[in-house]
């Protein structure tokens, strides 16, 4: 299953996409119009761009700081959160336990807690990690 | 003390107190964390600029499409190879990746500064 369906599966999950890092591509599902979709992934690069490039100065300061490469990047607002991991964007509610779970997706598929088998497998399953696993 | 209820965070290596600029004001550091003051001195200063965009593009995001529910911009949260900073207005946590809760490090800052 792709990842943004896999994402769209989760009660609360308003939109997904994936964008190309030149910016000229995406894809996405959701309630969003083509329109915002284009405006999100241009919204998403630019942050992402800007996360990195404070990564890299981080790393001057101190060479085993922990955070380069940045996986992504996390908005909440009142009450819906933007959550972006690699070139994958998602639009969420703030609900209980909603975020754990996309985050969870996102970075087994997109991110590195591979060594976390479980969480990776079902990941890539799709749904509700935690009602799986726990 | 704040700091003291933000590194009972699961996976908590460092927390801190920044003021409107950026100044980190008082911080907590997890014992064998590499984290350095002056790498979260510049931390802070990066989630004050990040807590700045996020706002204008949420309130931008608002007026141009009519949906609501972004602002006011809550926390942010930078998620990096071992470890993710989650900040509210003048309060942070970082959070080892592998343990993160980030719900839990948002609760948290919420109920630091209310």
């Amino acid at each position: 299953m792709r990842i943004i369906s896999q994402l769209m599966a989760i009660p609360g999950v308003i939109a997904a996409g994936e964008y190309a890092f030149r910016g000229d591509r995406y894809s996405f599902e959701g309630n969003m119009t083509d329109e915002l979709a284009r405006m999100a992934s241009i919204l998403c690069r630019s942050n992402t761009l800007a996360v990195n490039m404070q990564a890299e100065i981080f790393s001057a300061f101190s060479e085993n700081c922990g955070c380069k490469p940045v996986q992504g990047w996390i908005v909440r607002g009142k009450a819906m959160s933007v959550c972006v991991v690699g070139n994958f964007f998602c639009f969420c509610q703030n609900m209980p336990g909603l975020l754990n779970d996309v985050m969870t997706i996102l970075r087994a598929k997109v991110g590195d807690i591979e060594e976390n088998p479980l969480v990776y497998m079902y990941a890539k399953l799709g749904g509700d990690v935690n009602e799986k696993l726990y | 003390m704040s700091l003291d209820q933000l590194m009972q965070v699961p996976g908590a290596l460092a927390a801190f107190q920044y003021d409107d600029k950026g100044d980190l004001q008082a911080h907590q550091v997890k014992e064998g964390s590499e984290l350095t003051p002056q790498v979260l001195d510049l931390l802070a200063h990066t989630c004050v600029a990040n807590m700045a965009i996020a706002t204008m593009e949420a309130r931008g995001w608002e007026a141009l499409t009519g949906q609501t529910g972004f602002e006011p911009v809550q926390a942010f949260s930078l998620v990096g190879l071992d470890w993710s900073a989650v900040v509210g207005r003048n309060l942070g946590v970082v959070v080892k990746n592998r343990d993160a809760d980030y719900e839990a490090a948002f609760a948290a800052l919420a109920n630091c500064q209310a």
